[in-house]
């Protein structure tokens, strides 16, 4: 039986070109994947240490998995806005827009790209005020919506 | 946290994304018979701008804080301060719905 969660199944692609870059793009896929993980990987080990825990080994690489998902839809959908808009270029309202689903979230999206449009004329290097506020704001847990 | 993820890798992500679309959208247009003027726009490569991809850096960073600290406060609230899947595992439908 079918479902929306097969990829691929159904419209044969035909050629053996087509396979090929199919095949070089997994490659690429699995490569970016592989980078993601380092970084979540010591994003995840330092801000469990930060909350004075430890994290265990399967958690974050479920963890990273998730993380290149959500990218993966994130491309996705800053893609489909950007078009609708009738735009070839992404900016920085639709991957607000992305976030819609939580509203907190939106409004912590929207101040950060605030505070970048503030910094434009000059180039940032060491983004250390910036992530000190993103700090102090994230500091709890993302409110839930009931 | 301070640390942040790679505009770039990020970049290339996206990138990988829009090429795999592009691709798909392309084969459809040759069995599409109407074609012509509409679907012209859709076949143009896809780009973003550097604000856009630091937002999306910071999104992606909050996922992964987001995550880590709510399954943190379930396992605290068991007494343990070792992160197990069965933590992630309670906080994953939220998570997800909410992102």
């Amino acid at each position: 039986m079918e479902t929306l969660g097969d990829d691929g199944i159904g419209i044969g692609s035909g050629g053996e070109s087509d396979k090929e870059r199919q095949e070089e793009a997994e490659q690429e896929a699995a490569l970016l994947r592989d980078r993601l993980r380092l970084s979540v990987i010591s994003m995840a080990s330092s801000h469990a240490k930060t909350l004075g825990m430890t994290i265990s080994e399967p958690v974050v690489a479920c963890i990273a998995d998730l993380a290149f998902k959500q990218a993966e839809q994130m491309g996705r959908d800053v893609e489909l806005f950007a078009q609708h808009a009738g735009r070839k270029s992404v900016n920085m309202e639709d991957v607000i827009l992305s976030a819609h689903r939580n509203e907190h979230l939106m409004g912590l999206l929207r101040d950060f790209a605030q505070e970048l449009k503030g910094k434009e004329p000059c180039t940032e290097r060491k983004r250390t005020k910036k992530a000190l506020k993103n700090e102090n704001k994230v500091q709890e847990p993302i409110e839930m919506l009931d | 946290m301070e640390e942040n993820f790679d505009p770039d890798l990020i970049h290339a992500i996206f990138k990988l994304v829009w090429s795999r679309r592009n691709k798909k959208v392309e084969g459809n247009q040759g069995i599409d018979l109407e074609g012509g003027a509409g679907t012209s726009k859709k076949t143009r490569a896809t780009t973003a701008n550097a604000s856009a991809l630091k937002v999306s850096c910071e999104l992606l960073r909050l996922f992964v804080a987001e995550a880590i600290q709510r399954a943190a406060l379930i396992a605290e609230a068991e007494g343990i301060d070792i992160i197990e899947p069965t933590h992630l595992e309670r906080v994953l439908p939220q998570l997800l719905l909410d992102f």
